[in-house]
């Protein structure tokens, strides 16, 4: 096995999906190499929305991080008008991991940080570590004397990377923690929220215009949000609509303390699939969508590279990644579907991702699925490879000769303008090979 | 009313480099398998923002990956299994294992760990017992002992005209600075350079008994060339002879002339760095120089002190330090400003990757 790289075939996977994942494509069974090609999942918020950035989405909120210098390191990168002092540190030595004498300094650290501030700050966040998960610290109370100090909401942050696999991993938990300072409201029937993303969709997804077509007249996220008054007014919707199992918990107590039903969708790149959601919502709300037009331009976009393609010899080849607005199951699924050769694919699979790897296995069953956590892939040759295009940054750092398409952009794609856009992309990079 | 004094809150600092990016600093050209005893974060944190070289060299730095339950039951047979699983797959020379907060918390035996895994996979190991609190230098010193500890050949031949350099990690100097180093001493006769920190692979450990002297650029080098001192006989001198050249390119981005005699200068980098600048200063300027005290954030050795140089623990202190002294020039790693709201002196950049994480 020595200097090979660890991969199984889609075949190979959905052949033997009922005895569970190979240890391989387990992550807590060997040590998880750490290239840039696996950032994300050691420190999310690196490159994207980690517990940190996450934390600061409530608008006009500082953030005190609480723990050993080397969980803040690279906060120092948060930079920019959305984040620059929103920041501040206690950093924890010895004595205070041994005696949790921290705990009593918070409160007043907390005051001098909201008075050090040129402008009032909206809510404070209390961000603690492995350190404090290990220690068990109530930071529910320490933020309720807080509050005592400062007159402010105080919400703790739990950045446990300890707890990344449990039930309430922290991305999950954070999410939690926001959308609970949301209070009970008069509902506005006129009024739905989108939640899921931390950065906001695409404006010229059909969603948007869908709602509005049925009397939807603020369509509201929390990525939208420019005050903390418009951040309180999430609690007049509706209804939710939730695009990413990550905020599932936060829309069910939302629906309990709060009374606004959530509606689940998908992002997907498969236009039977958006077919099928946009009946299921508008089945649920009662009523029909008018979607002829946006589904004809994302059929015209997938046209236009079908001809580009028919005029070649060579068809492209591509990898996939999963640092990218996409599942990289299903969007392989999806291509693959549209008679695109995906080579290899760079992602854990997840079990919702079952259905997706044995479509991928009936109609590409050679294509390769790499664990880009794995330590072989250290062995893996960057150089020399057959890779056209490579779509995410894992799979772009696995190939740099290929054609880069990050498809990571801050605003998120949804529905048939996704799949719109994906495929003028798609065109537009292969265009140019 | 509210006080500001609160030990280790920092209002305008972000941290500096922490002891674990330091210690895998030091590991990371070594060619061996570096393990970052931590949840995952920890090495994030490392590679994604004070490695520079991870983005274009190919290194095996890994996490454990740390679960809740491996913390809670203190599961290190999983963790020598999923070494052992990685040295099946890649080629690796020799094993350090770099400790962070959690392995800290529940108080991993490092030492046993090192005797378990150099008895299951025949590889010398190197232990780095830091913990996420200290600064990077420390995590640096740890490494390097650790590093001499396991791949130190003591009978190796004397090598004529060698030197050994201590503190050449990228948090302390640029690659192009380290390139000029080592031509700097190649012209001046040296057939040997070894930079402890960039040169790859584990020959600058195995051979550090064998070079005629060290050269120490910055206070995570002390304590290997005290060792090799103590131990081997080598003697050492501290410099970082880079400094009047990094000076002419300061005052090359400024209008200000330097200050002079009455007047007052802090630099404030590590130790050696700033001492380095004040002797360039002094020698530019001759007895026309001004008062210049030197500071730091990072390890003070007193035997590099001068009268009224500072050493500074908390945040509050610098600002403080400056209101008293009242400088006319401050040359600093620029992300130092942030601390210093309302004052308005001359400020020069002399960057320090440890702190701002930029050139």
């Amino acid at each position: 096995m020595k200097n090979n790289v660890y991969s199984i075939t889609a075949a190979e996977l959905a052949a033997g999906q009922t005895e569970g994942l190979p240890d391989e494509m387990r992550t807590d069974t060997h040590l998880i190499y750490n290239s840039p090609g696996s950032l994300d999942f050691n420190s999310p918020g690196a490159s994207g929305f980690g517990v940190k950035r996450a934390g600061l989405a409530i608008p006009g909120s500082i953030m005190l991080l609480i723990s050993p210098a080397c969980c803040g390191r690279n906060t120092a990168a948060l930079s920019g008008p959305r984040y620059a002092d929103r920041c501040a540190y206690l950093e924890l030595d010895e004595n205070d991991i041994v005696t949790g004498k921290h705990l009593a300094k918070i409160p007043a650290a907390v005051a001098a940080f909201v008075a050090s501030r040129p402008t009032p700050p909206s809510a404070v966040s209390l961000c603690i570590t492995c350190v404090d998960a290990l220690l068990g610290t109530d930071m529910e109370r320490v933020a309720r004397r807080c509050v005592e100090r400062v007159h402010l909401p105080v919400i703790p942050c739990y950045m446990y990377a300890l707890t990344r696999e449990s039930n309430l991993p922290p991305m999950v938990y954070v999410r939690e923690s926001i959308y609970k300072q949301l209070q009970p409201r008069r509902k506005d029937s006129r009024a739905a929220n989108i939640l899921g993303f931390f950065t906001a969709l695409a404006p010229d997804c059909e969603l948007f215009e869908l709602l509005r077509s049925i009397g939807i007249r603020h369509v509201r996220s929390l990525a939208g949000c420019r005050t903390y008054a418009e951040f309180e007014q999430l609690a007049e919707a509706n209804f939710n609509l939730v695009l990413t199992g990550e905020v599932r918990s936060s829309a069910a107590w939302m629906e309990r303390e709060l009374h606004i039903p959530a509606i689940e969708l998908k992002r997907v790149y498969s236009l039977a699939q958006v077919d099928n959601q946009y009946k299921g919502l508008g089945h649920v709300l009662g009523t029909g969508f008018a979607t002829e037009r946006y589904r004809a331009e994302a059929e015209q976009a997938m046209m236009a590279l079908s001809h580009l393609l028919a005029s070649r010899d060579r068809k492209p080849h591509l990898a996939v990644g999963s640092q990218l607005n996409a599942d990289p199951f299903e969007l392989s699924a999806s291509l693959i579907a549209t008679g695109l050769d995906v080579d290899e694919i760079f992602g854990i699979p997840q079990p919702e991702d079952s259905f997706y790897i044995k479509k991928i296995a009936a109609a590409s069953p050679a294509t390769r699925i790499y664990t880009a956590l794995s330590p072989s892939m250290l062995n893996f040759d960057r150089e020399h490879s057959d890779i056209t295009l490579a779509m995410g940054t894992d799979a772009m750092y696995y190939h740099p000769r290929a054609i880069p398409l990050s498809w990571n952009d801050g605003a998120q794609p949804f529905g048939y303008q996704g799949i719109t856009l994906l495929y003028k992309k798609l065109l537009e990079a292969l265009t140019n090979d | 009313m509210t006080d500001t004094h609160i030990k280790g809150l920092r209002l305008y600092l972000p941290p500096f480099a922490p002891d674990t990016s330091g210690a895998a600093s030091v590991a990371f050209p070594t060619g061996g398998l570096s393990v970052i005893i931590d949840a995952g974060g920890c090495a994030g944190n490392i590679c994604g923002f004070d490695e520079p070289r991870w983005q274009t060299d190919t290194s095996a730095v890994m996490s454990a990956g740390l679960r809740d339950m491996d913390a809670i039951m203190g599961r290190d047979d999983r963790l020598l299994d999923k070494i052992e699983r990685a040295l099946s797959q890649i080629a690796a020379t020799h094993i350090t294992l770099i400790s962070t907060p959690v392995p800290a918390v529940i108080g991993t035996d490092l030492h046993a760990l090192r005797r378990l895994l150099t008895r299951r996979c025949g590889l010398p190991v190197a232990i780095a017992a830091s913990d996420g609190t200290h600064a990077y230098d420390q995590g640096a010193s740890q490494a390097y002992l650790g590093l001499l500890e396991a791949l130190l050949e003591p009978d190796t031949a004397k090598l004529p005209a060698s030197v050994g350099i201590w503190g050449t990690t990228p948090l302390d100097i640029t690659r192009p600075d380290a390139d000029q180093l080592r031509h700097q001493l190649r012209i001046s006769g040296c057939q040997h350079v070894f930079l402890h920190g960039l040169d790859h692979g584990a020959e600058p450990y195995k051979a550090a008994a064998a070079v005629e002297r060290n050269i120490v650029i910055a206070p995570s080098g002390l304590a290997p060339a005290r060792y090799l001192q103590q131990h081997y006989h080598i003697p050492f001198t501290v410099c970082h002879p880079l400094a009047a050249q990094q000076l002419e390119t300061m005052l090359a981005t400024t209008t200000d002339a330097l200050p002079a005699t009455g007047q007052r200068v802090l630099i404030l980098h590590q130790q050696m760095a700033a001492n380095a600048m004040r002797q360039a200063i002094r020698q530019r300027l001759g007895h026309e120089a001004p008062q210049i005290n030197c500071a730091t954030f990072f390890a003070q050795d007193e035997t590099y002190c001068e009268p009224g140089d500072a050493k500074f623990t908390e945040e509050y202190e610098f600002p403080e330090w400056v209101a008293e002294n009242a400088p006319d020039l401050i040359i600093a790693d620029k992300i130092y400003q942030r601390a210093l709201p309302s004052w308005h002196g001359i400020f020069l950049d002399y960057p320090h990757f440890a702190v701002s994480g930029e050139r």
